[in-house]
């Protein structure tokens, strides 16, 4: 009761933001948003599933570079982003298909692999991706059903609202997906897969299922980002982009289902703040990650959950 | 008596070593039968060949005149066939209730649905209860199952195997670790729930003792090989298999 409570708090308080905050707050906010939702498919894979992906930033950067592209010839906001988001799921199970068969560092590095070639495919294909100029131009095109309603997204506030609903119904759908038989069979597979495929569980099954549904969210991340910021870049599929989910979830706890979205409040914040005083915040933030993961190895929810608590 | 499982010339071969060569065996349903044997004999070797565990390089495996050779472990589950670890393997992150829920889960095919809730599924709910009474574990069914002590543990992996409703489940060890006493009261539970459960339970068991007072029907292997089978006062008789244990008293 007391969490459906602060739920409630925190959703009325971020509808309120745009009334009582200014654009700046509301472009983090849209930030820590986007990472909420990058960082929570990410999780479904490593701290539901098992399997430690590096490569999710290439999905980030198919739904980026893919809603970009539909913006451009078609400028409908919803069209673009279911658009960037089932072109990264098609991808993301096709990749699945040759990922899952293996786990562990094999896993890991097959993931990296992938995603350095999204990389490389966004940084020389430059008739289709724009090379290294990336896309620009992109327009935050209207939210529009043709016959029903059309909403200007021109306003920053209006599409933060866009941004915090499909949050909203991400964190929503991903309850669902983990509290439910499909969650705990992935669950099992994470604890055990030979246990697993012992009861009946088709493992490479449920690890597509896990590893689609992870690409799925960070394509849905990345194809809200071209409207915020009108232009894509290669930097969105690199490595190093990766590790953005990677750190922000193990700062807020693999094995809670709000560690991530702490994490993301966390990870953005700190990197805001710490890099007003220093360009080298990642050495900063570097050693805050060591000592979290070193000091609460169930990440910043650990201290306030109770021993096994998953929430 | 009808058979239940059947093997055609099995082997198994890691590199120049034979861990199961030629085995031709027949396994009946309803008799409650005990895998003997040396360290190294290839018990488990032959339980992880007919759970599907391992594939075979050799022969073929039968479930009730069914070719099931090449099928994967998920599918043998499937059509009724179940097994238990030599190295406990239970699910430790999830509580001891879900790890009885998830089995029964997979058996009614309820693990794809992605959007209901846990808790909505009240006939696998009814289920895993029941089964936790079973197995002596009502009282800890919302403990994490890491957490569980080794008896306990190995009553949840027993009681995970049983979760399938499997016809035929094969027990590698299943009072590994134990002392005696939780070994006896293990190995009646289970023969309880071969009655219960109409269950073929196919044990791999070291103390002898046991052995030779719960089952109805003895496999002896040495090798890799099929040394004898037969009821446990003919397999007590059975010179090459006293040999085998050096002269003991078996």
């Amino acid at each position: 009761m007391k969490t459906r409570v602060a739920i409630l708090v925190l959703v009325i308080l971020l509808a309120l933001l745009p009334a009582i905050a200014g654009k700046y707050a509301l472009y983090v906010t849209i930030h820590i948003l986007l990472l909420s939702i990058f960082s929570l498919g990410f999780n479904l894979l490593f701290g539901y599933t098992g399997l430690l992906s590096f490569g999710q930033a290439g999905f980030y950067a198919v739904g980026a570079y893919g809603c970009g592209k539909i913006l451009l010839a078609y400028p409908s906001l919803l069209v673009g982003i279911v658009g960037g988001v089932v072109i990264a799921g098609a991808v993301s199970l096709f990749l699945g298909i040759l990922c899952i068969r293996h786990t562990r560092i094999y896993f890991s590095m097959l993931t990296l692999s992938f995603g350095m070639m999204i990389f490389s495919v966004a940084w020389k294909w430059r008739d289709v991706t724009g090379g290294d100029d990336g896309l620009v131009g992109i327009p935050r095109a209207p939210l529009e059903i043709p016959g029903f309603f059309k909403i200007n997204m021109t306003p920053m506030e209006n599409y933060y609202y866009v941004v915090l609903a499909f949050a909203i119904l991400a964190i929503y759908l991903f309850h669902r997906i983990v509290h439910s038989p499909m969650g705990l069979a992935i669950q099992g597979i994470r604890d055990s897969e030979t246990r697993a495929a012992c009861i009946g569980i088709s493992v490479r099954k449920y690890r597509l299922l896990s590893f689609t549904i992870a690409g799925l969210y960070a394509g849905l991340a990345g194809s809200l980002l071209p409207p915020l910021e009108s232009t894509v870049t290669p930097p969105v599929a690199h490595w190093s982009y990766s590790a953005e989910p990677v750190l922000a979830t193990l700062l807020g706890g693999i094995y809670t289902f709000s560690g991530p979205i702490v994490g993301s409040v966390l990870f953005y914040l700190l990197k805001d703040i710490i890099v007003r005083f220093t360009e080298y915040w990642l050495i900063c933030l570097g050693i805050i990650v060591v000592v979290l993961v070193m000091g609460f190895r169930g990440g910043v929810m650990s201290i306030f959950l109770k021993e096994g608590g998953r929430r | 008596m009808k058979e239940i499982i059947r093997t055609e010339s099995l082997g198994k071969y890691f590199g120049e070593m034979a861990a199961v060569h030629e085995v031709t065996l027949t396994l009946q349903e309803g008799l409650f039968t005990s895998v003997i044997g040396p360290n190294g004999a290839g018990k488990t070797t032959l339980i992880n060949l007919l759970s599907g565990y391992i594939l075979p390089d050799r022969g073929r495996i039968y479930f009730r005149e069914k070719e099931i050779t090449r099928l994967g472990p998920d599918k043998r589950v499937k059509i009724g066939i179940s097994r238990s670890f030599q190295v406990m393997n239970i699910f430790p992150r999830m509580t001891v209730f879900q790890n009885i829920l998830l089995p029964v889960l997979s058996r009614l095919n309820k693990t794809s649905s992605a959007f209901s809730s846990l808790k909505g599924q009240k006939e696998a709910v009814g289920e895993a209860e029941k089964i936790l009474g079973e197995v002596w574990l009502q009282e800890e069914k919302d403990f994490p199952a890491g957490e569980l002590s080794h008896g306990d543990q190995r009553l949840l992996e027993l009681g995970i195997a049983v979760a399938t409703n499997p016809q035929i489940c094969f027990l590698d060890e299943p009072s590994s670790g134990m002392n005696p006493i939780e070994r006896i009261k293990v190995l009646e539970l289970v023969k309880k729930l071969a009655s219960e459960r109409k269950t073929t339970f196919i044990i791999v068991e070291h103390d002898m003792d046991i052995v030779f007072s719960l089952s109805d029907w003895i496999v002896v292997m040495n090798r890799g090989e099929v040394l004898a089978e037969g009821k446990p006062a003919e397999i007590r008789e059975n010179q090459e298999v006293r040999d085998i244990y050096l002269g003991e008293e078996i």
